[in-house]
């Protein structure tokens, strides 16, 4: 059981569990502090460099760090939104502002921060699977090696041309459609379509997960990858009669088994 | 690569320390380069997902994913080579090797091979020859004032047997 | 044979001795990659060769390098109770002359370069021996090279021979070893360090005895020790040339370490490009196997400890210590913040201690001579020595060992002889692509980690590159951007994003083609990049940058108020020109320009069409008579057209 510790904030003081990482602490508490590559479930990465403060006091180092890797211990004291910070945090923003020209998220927060243009050269890449929206946070990456354990993409290539996608850029086998990588995505980078029965990871070279169709409805409602890994964690095991079925018909289902029971009939299988 | 040199090679190493890069290393220098399959037999018998090694692979310098010949030819396209006729130089080398222009790797790269391996074309920046101009660059050594013909008979000194 | 106890320990060191000083005439020819690629091997098959046919009975052997690299090939001779003798740019086909003077019991004089008539080794209890005599022939810390020098690092090197282990325990190899694991506690050894003072010599220079204390508090059964022979800075080859020289002093360094701070597994991480350094550490492994001291039960303690290899594959960022880990672990070599350190959670999540090369080269000597010996060479905070690499524009290039607190005016101009060809030396480069400039005004400073870092360079790795009034310190800063740009690992923004767009506003500028604004924003990414960056790479990337701008403003203004270059390196903004009063109307320029852009003909004077010339400096190259001049931002008068020479003179 962690203990709690004190730790202050632009002078105010703030509990935390001992050695949570401050910029969930800031999360929490409501104090504001840009991020792109930090994620709760997710080890701190410190891709983003965004999310700075400064270390005024405490038994570590003093100076500017990243609060996503800065640990909360008794005595710790930092300071957000200092004349460097904001200094180093708008270059930043340039840099990402060039680096995802068509990112409206990016924009967004950048101008929340004061920029609104940048002095670099856009890098804008024609036919970009990643529409020139991606900044490289890695969580898509990290999600679904750490997480998902698919390991359907990774980081190719290093420096400047580091890209993200699948190995030998073409159509994963080991993708199970689970969107996650959607889902974290920090700039709407990920394009994800179902079409008819059909999963298109279009930024991930095109890979097609197969849907599952519903055996009442006929609606393609879940990929197929990701319903046959949920059977197989149910425990008791899923009953035959519900699998294959979409949510709504499952409900369905269910309701009306529950409402012929309470009319004191038993249910024939099937119904 | 067959099975069984891949055996061997995973088999020389017994603790995870230093395995895959040894591995992906005596792979390629034994083929040269790795392999798309050799990469995926690895990724199945060691339970390592694909997209890992291809991670490997791009990420150090020292892995090539596209075959390399026996003989390294790169033809300089600087300023001085380019205006003494380095691209008609670079073309007459594909021609001579039968390479079809325009193929690019995943990262650029501007390199063509041979279907029997024997030589790579390759272009580079500028040697410092420039008095030499045009000037090309075999397995290291350099070549100055090329002409077509001159190119020929360079090529002939690597085993080119001639075309047609 | 397994080595236990002290005697087996003796026995083999006098076996080796008798290696070192034989009752023949020994003959070691310096083969490391310097030497080989200067022509050494040639000269040892001659050797070998002419030994057998004029059938000499002498001991032929290989030896690692003693550090003066422009004089190789070196071969040492020691003849029976005569100093050694070193010869230096030995050409195989001189080899003849010398095994005839050698079976005389002569020596070639015209080849000797210096003599050795006693050696300390550091690690053996007195100085090797090998005899008085040869006056004419000085000794070899009384060439300038060596004067400003002194051997702990390198006590071995071009000495021994690296790939027999006799050799190495005949100079007192492992008995610091044997004296730490049998004698000493883990405790005392760390002390040990830490009185000397030691700090890292890959460039960071923390406290190497604090750095071991971390890792041995932690508690766990399962510790690594790790050498970092990554060495990637372009232009430093220390490392190499310490491990390819005298590869136990590396083994036993980690041995010592390992029992110190409780791990039994050991990696050496050695770039792929060095392929002979890898095979002698490999060998030496073997060897330090075979006699049992590696291995279990070392000195029939209960300590046991291995070491194995791994080998970089092209990435300079792997030379940041948690990238280097993460390579080891099979992943690509993408830095991890820190905390925490690998002190805590290192390879594979254990405790692990990383040092460079050089820095476990310093244990056993430390172990056997005592922390406080140590501490008294060099200058406080900075103790002990520090091998450099000077190369550049120098005279005498190769490797340099001097006490920290050396001053680098005794480096570039004692040691390396000044300027090789007369121009002004202008700076020094230290630290490579995460270091700075100093100018030539500041040589009076003391080389160490301190001073360097207060005139905003770092001491690094060793590297040391001259540069003189020919070099563009623009050009220079573009060209180190260029690097750490394509070797960034790629993983946070300022580094990957910054780095470019800096070498970008770089390359502008020395184009011709840069604004005020372009130095305010590369002064602000510059400060932005290293304030931000995740790892030592990215933090250091802009020093080059930082401090040309310090100490060499006015050539970045010149080249972007004046379109100037000032050292004349900057294609875009040179112009050559044809001297008229110089010129003897030879037409060999004119055929040799590659765009056809000279006029002239035969007893002409010769001009350049500004408009058609790229700058290549062909002409320059080839003229016979040194007319053609290169200037920047100037002209001078040209005849419209061409016209007659002017005849005599």
């Amino acid at each position: 059981m962690k203990k709690t510790v004190r730790i202050k904030i632009n002078g105010k003081i703030y509990e935390a569990k001992e050695e949570e990482s401050v910029l969930s602490v800031c999360n929490r508490v409501g104090i504001d502090i840009p991020q792109l590559c930090y994620n709760e479930a997710l080890a701190p990465y410190g891709a983003c460099r965004l999310c700075l403060v400064e270390v005024v006091n405490g038994p570590g180092k003093k100076g500017i760090t990243t609060s996503c890797t800065l640990r909360a211990v008794d005595g710790l004291e930092i300071v957000t939104d200092t004349e460097k910070i904001v200094k180093y945090r708008s270059i930043l923003f340039e840099l990402y502002l060039a680096q995802a020209p068509n990112s409206e998220e990016i924009r967004e927060m950048a101008a929340k921060y004061g920029v609104t243009k940048t002095r670099f050269s856009k890098k804008v890449k024609p036919l970009d699977p990643l529409g020139n929206k991606c900044v490289l946070c890695g969580q898509c990456v990290r999600v679904c090696n750490e997480i998902m354990g698919t390991a359907a993409i990774g980081y190719i290539g290093r420096a400047f041309y580091t890209r993200i996608n699948t190995p030998y850029l073409e159509k994963s086998d080991v993708c199970m459609g689970c969107g996650a990588c959607v889902e974290v995505c920090p700039t709407g980078a990920i394009q994800m379509e179902d079409i008819q029965d059909k999963r298109v990871m279009k930024s991930w070279s095109g890979t097609e997960v197969k849907l599952k169709k519903c055996k009442s409805c006929g609606r393609y409602f879940a990929p197929e990858p990701i319903a046959e890994f949920a059977y197989t964690k149910l425990d008791p095991e899923i009953k035959e009669e519900l699998k294959d079925l979409c949510p709504d018909c499952r409900r369905k289902l269910l309701s009306k088994r529950e409402i012929l029971i309470s009319q004191g009939e038993v249910p024939m299988n099937g119904e | 690569m067959d099975e069984e040199k891949l055996e061997e090679i995973i088999s020389k190493y017994d603790i995870e320390s230093g395995k895959l890069l040894g591995i992906l290393e005596d792979i390629q220098r034994v083929e040269g380069y790795l392999p798309k399959d050799s990469l995926i037999y690895v990724s199945k018998r060691l339970n390592v997902p694909l997209s890992r090694l291809y991670s490997l692979a791009t990420f150090y310098s020292f892995f090539n994913l596209q075959p390399v010949g026996k003989h390294i030819i790169t033809v300089c396209m600087g300023t001085a080579c380019h205006v003494k006729g380095a691209p008609h130089i670079l073309e007459t080398i594909e021609g001579l090797l039968g390479i079809s222009p325009g193929e690019t790797t995943p990262d650029g790269k501007f390199m063509l091979t041979t279907s029997d391996r024997q030589f790579t074309v390759n272009t580079a920046r500028c040697f410092g020859a420039c008095s030499m101009a045009p000037v090309i660059r075999v397995d290291g050594k350099i070549y100055g004032y090329n002409t077509p013909k001159k190119v020929a008979e360079i090529l002939k000194e690597y085993g080119w047997r001639g075309s047609k | 044979m397994k080595i236990r106890r002290f005697e087996d320990l003796e026995n083999v060191r006098k076996a080796g001795i008798k290696k070192l000083l034989p009752d023949k005439p020994r003959v070691a020819v310096g083969l490391a990659t310097c030497g080989i690629a200067a022509g050494g091997q040639d000269v040892y098959e001659a050797l070998e060769a002419a030994l057998k046919k004029k059938g000499v009975n002498a001991f032929l052997t290989k030896t690692g390098c003693f550090g003066i690299c422009s004089e190789e090939p070196l071969v040492n001779i020691v003849m029976p109770g005569k100093p050694l003798v070193i010869l230096h740019k030995v050409q195989k086909e001189e080899v003849d002359l010398i095994v005839e003077k050698v079976a005389k019991g002569e020596l070639p004089e015209e080849k000797v370069l210096c003599k050795i008539e006693e050696w300390d080794h550091l690690t053996l209890d007195k100085p090797l021996y090998y005899g008085r005599g040869y006056k004419n022939i000085p000794l070899w810390n009384e060439i300038s090279y060596f004067k400003p020098q002194k051997k702990v690092v390198l006590r071995n090197a071009g000495i021994i021979n690296p790939e027999d282990i006799e050799e190495y325990i005949a100079v007192g190899g492992y008995s610091a070893a044997y004296k730490a694991l049998t004698e000493m506690s883990p405790d005392e050894i760390v002390e040990e360090v830490k009185k000397s003072g030691l700090r890292g010599r890959g460039g960071a220079g923390f406290p190497t005895g604090l750095k071991w204390e971390f890792t041995k508090k932690e508690d766990s059964n399962i510790k690594y020790v790790i050498c970092n022979a990554d060495e990637g800075d372009p232009g430093a080859y220390m490392n190499r040339n310490e491990m390819e020289s005298d590869p136990h002093m590396i083994i036993e360094g980690m041995l010592i370490g390992a029992y110190a701070i409780g791990a039994t597994e050991g990696y050496i991480y050695v770039r792929a490009e060095y392929p002979l350094a890898i095979e002698r550490l490999k060998l030496a492994i073997k060897q330090a196997k075979e006699y049992g001291l590696l291995g279990k039960h070392i000195f029939g303690t209960g300590f046991s400890f291995d070491i194995r290899i791994v080998a970089g594959a092209g990435a300079f960022v792997c030379g940041e210590e948690t990238a280097l880990i993460a390579s080891i672990e099979g992943k690509p070599g993408r830095p991890r913040p820190r905390p925490p350190f690998p002190a805590q959670k290192g390879l594979w999540g254990k405790p692990t201690n990383i040092n460079n090369v050089e820095t476990w080269c310093n244990i056993a000597p430390i172990i056997k001579k005592g922390g406080e010996w140590f501490s008294r060479i060099g200058v406080e905070k900075n103790t002990g020595t520090k091998v450099f690499s000077l190369v550049g524009k120098v005279k005498r290039t190769g490797l340099v060992e001097v006490p920290l607190g050396t001053p680098i005016r005794e480096i570039v101009y004692t040691a390396g002889g000044g300027s090789a060809t007369g121009k002004k030396v202008k700076a020094v480069q230290t630290g490579g692509p995460s270091g700075g400039c100093i100018p030539e005004n500041l040589f009076d400073l003391p080389v160490d980690y301190d001073h360097l870092a207060s005139a905003g360079s770092i001491m690094g790795s060793g590297g040391m590159v001259v540069m003189d009034e020919d070099t563009c310190m623009v050009d220079t800063a573009r060209y180190f951007l260029g690097f750490t740009l394509d070797e960034s690992c790629g993983k946070c923004v300022p580094c990957r994003e910054g780095t470019k767009r800096m070498y970008d506003i770089l390359e502008k500028i020395t184009k011709g083609q840069g604004t005020e604004e372009d130095l305010l924003t590369l002064e602000e990414l510059a400060e932005t990049v290293k304030a931000t960056s995740l790892c030592g790479l990215g933090q250091t990337a802009p020093n080059p940058v930082i401090s040309t701008i310090r100490y060499f403003k006015d050539e970045y203004t010149k080249h972007i108020k004046d379109k100037v270059c000032p050292a004349r390196v900057c294609r875009a903004l040179i112009d050559y020109f044809i001297v008229p009063d110089k010129c003897r109307g030879c037409t060999i320029c004119m055929k040799s320009c590659p765009v056809d852009a000279i006029d002239g003909g035969p007893g002409l004077i010769h001009i350049i069409d500004q408009t058609k010339c790229i700058a290549c400096g062909t002409c320059m190259d080839v003229c016979p008579f040194d007319a053609v001049i290169k200037l920047s931002g100037e002209k001078i008068e040209t005849p419209d057209k061409p016209i007659p020479i002017k005849k005599g003179r």
